[in-house]
């Protein structure tokens, strides 16, 4: 091998071995500066935040569900006073660099522990159904079938279940329900919760609050799993019903 | 004496009294613009077009974005000019109303010259309108914008959306009652250029006093809500919104020079200041599509505003002591000093200074206190596409904290020694943000 092309080939690996991650550090340093905000309550990288343990964390969620979100805060389709003052004069380039980011930190779905009270045994079981297999007389789908097996979302528009505390899930459905939390139509969550009794929410929520995963589960590739209900969330997200 | 001549009598000394009621109230009614406003034209055919070619649209397009119809014309997410959108008031909620052309819930029936009345003289079809709509400022408008607006308009597709009714309280529920707020409070003046002054003043002060109406949050507002002309762009606490504008005026802007001032327009940032609140809205759905020369215009403009008369120190409460300044000076090291600097000069256009800040200089520190409890993100622009964000702080400190750092803040850099109290912050808790 001549030594010039030995030399670039040095210099080659040298950049992939050295530069790039670098590089890469200092553009996540630099979105962390930036996300001052956010890490309030989210944490620096959307692990979460010690003393706020209602907020959802972010980190390894699907970029299009992240961006799906940050949209809804702007646009009416969620309701936080907080969140959308901070988002409401965001253009969607910023907010697609944004829920990028998040969604290519390092997932944490550890068990969030809440508090919540235990399940009694009844209720345990019920919870389990009704994530496993859903309630097909009820006509309510189950969450596996649409956030993977594991629970740990599908890319890239459905986020994992494991390791958000069992308030912020009931405050979901309960949004859902009451209509200050919509999706993009076909709205197949609102219909869900809407099947649910407040009873079961609570129950599936406290249960999904004590699941856990290894850091670093991530969401299951895209097209690996076919949502058996009609979602219009996931239009971008090639997921036919 | 008989009843009749005491009837007589009575009359007699009764009559001077309804005399000059009747001359104070004509000379009031005159002072308002007299019948002239009241004149609506005739509505148009239905589907009226204005002079419609492309170019004048697209110019309607871009004073309509001036103007910044869309942000009171639009709710949370809706379509684009088809209004709703709730103003809270002391007086009660109004709705802003559909701008699209349907016939039966926008302008569709309206004639140009229907348009042009309402909003050079704020009465419609529909009867006086609501003084949280700017007509003040649009009289100032020329036939050749009025119409260009009206022409975009037209353009737009029609939305059928009826604005939900109103909720006020009376007499703000009637719309009669309006006549007599106008004889009280509301002044027309004629509006032309000043020809001592060049032409692209004269542009600046148009785009502020008309389409831009930053009277509407810059102004000091008088008796009932109104705007009276010595309070022109003095500043004060926005009605409704729970923030305080500044004055416009040489001193308040003195740290811009006119580029400056116009790139934070454009903006939403510079290195003297960011734009948080509603300017960060204003300048998000109005400012930024500016062109420079109308950026340039305006800040020329703004920055020869006389200053106004200093707000008169508040001599009864106690300056911050040496304690409260000690505790604030060691919370601002610890939370604020890592961006905006132990000297308070920030960095750049990343992080704002606090030195001269407004939210610091302001004799009202509830911009300060929003801020440091709720965060703040400058608008997305074109020449601010990532923007920095001020983090939140009322789940990390206490009310007592926030006051205490916010209090040396002011002190600090403001040169306002007056301290922000716990119940200052704690008032502010919850507040409304939308």
């Amino acid at each position: 091998m001549p030594p010039v092309s030995r030399w670039s080939f040095a210099g080659f690996a040298f950049a992939v071995a050295v530069l790039l991650p670098a590089a890469k550090a200092r553009a996540d340093d630099d979105m962390i500066e930036r996300l001052a905000a956010c890490a309030a309550c989210h944490g620096a990288r959307g692990e979460g935040a010690p003393g706020a343990e209602y907020y959802p964390h972010l980190a390894g969620k699907p970029a299009g569900y992240l961006l799906e979100q940050l949209q809804g805060f702007r646009d009416g389709r969620r309701q936080s006073p907080q969140m959308t003052w901070l988002v409401q004069f965001m253009d969607d380039a910023w907010m697609r660099e944004i829920a990028a980011f998040y969604a290519a930190q390092p997932p944490r779905t550890r068990a969030a522990d809440t508090g919540a009270a235990a399940l009694t045994a009844d209720l345990r079981a019920r919870a389990e159904t009704l994530v496993r297999d859903g309630d097909k007389a009820a006509g309510v789908p189950a969450c596996a079938a649409c956030h993977g097996a594991d629970l740990a979302g599908v890319e890239p528009g459905v986020p994992a279940l494991v390791g958000l505390p069992a308030d912020y899930v009931i405050a979901q459905l309960g949004g859902w329900r009451e209509g200050v939390r919509r999706g993009v139509a076909p709205d197949c969550m609102a219909d869900v919760a809407n099947k649910l009794t407040p009873d079961h929410i609570r129950a599936v929520a406290v249960w999904l609050s004590q699941q856990s995963h290894d850091d670093g589960r991530r969401p299951a590739p895209a097209g690996s799993v076919v949502s058996p209900v009609a979602c219009g969330g996931l239009a971008h997200a090639a997921v036919t019903p | 004496m008989s009843r009749a001549s005491r009837w007589i009598t009575r009359a007699f000394v009764a009559t001077p009294f309804v005399l000059l009621a009747l001359a104070v109230g004509g000379a009031l009614f005159g002072l308002q613009g007299g019948f002239a406003p009241y004149a609506v034209p005739p509505a148009g055919t239905g589907g009226e077009r204005v002079d419609a070619d492309a170019a004048t649209i697209a110019r309607g397009e871009y004073l309509a974005r001036l103007g910044n119809c869309a942000t009171c014309h639009t709710t949370r997410g809706g379509t684009p000019l088809a209004g709703g959108r709730a103003f809270v008031t002391d007086y009660g909620t109004i709705h802003s109303t559909n701008l699209t052309p349907d016939v039966a819930t926008g302008l569709g029936e309206w004639s140009r010259d229907e348009f042009r009345h309402a909003m050079r003289h704020g009465v419609s079809r529909h009867g006086v309108l609501y003084p949280v709509f700017p007509y003040a400022n649009f009289a100032a408008l020329t036939d050749v914008d009025l119409d260009a607006l009206f022409a975009y308009l037209r353009s737009l597709a029609p939305a059928v959306a009826a604005a939900p009714p109103n909720r006020l309280e009376f007499p703000a529920s009637w719309r009669g009652a309006l006549v007599g707020w106008r004889m009280l409070t509301y002044r027309p003046a004629p509006f032309a250029d000043d020809p001592k002054q060049s032409p692209q003043w004269n542009r600046g002060r148009y785009l502020v006093d008309g389409l831009g109406h930053c009277a509407m949050c810059h102004g000091e507002r008088g008796m009932l809500g109104s705007l009276p002309r010595e309070g022109y762009l003095a500043g004060g606490r926005i009605p409704g919104l729970g923030w305080y504008a500044p004055p416009l005026d040489e001193r308040q802007l003195a740290r811009f020079d006119v580029e400056q001032l116009a790139g934070y327009l454009r903006s939403g940032v510079s290195e003297r200041g960011a734009a948080y609140g509603p300017m960060a809205e204003v300048v998000y759905s109005s400012l930024k599509h500016l062109t420079d020369a109308d950026a340039t215009a305006m800040a020329t403009y703004l920055k020869s505003i006389p200053a106004h008369p200093l707000p008169r120190a508040n001599t009864l409460a106690a300056p911050l002591g040496a304690t409260a300044a000690g505790n604030g000076r060691r919370l601002y090291e610890e939370h604020c000093a890592d961006c905006h600097g132990r000297d308070g000069r920030g960095r750049g256009l990343d992080h704002p200074p606090l030195d001269r800040a407004v939210s610091l200089t302001a004799p009202d520190p509830i911009n300060a206190v929003r801020i440091v409890l709720y965060g703040a993100v400058p608008p997305t622009t074109a020449r601010n596409p990532r923007p920095h964000s001020m983090p939140p702080f009322a789940q990390k400190l206490a009310s007592a904290d926030i006051a205490a750092v916010v209090s040396y803040a002011r002190a600090a850099w403001g040169s306002q020694p007056i301290p922000v109290s716990s119940d200052d912050v704690q008032r502010l808790h919850g507040i409304v943000l939308d």
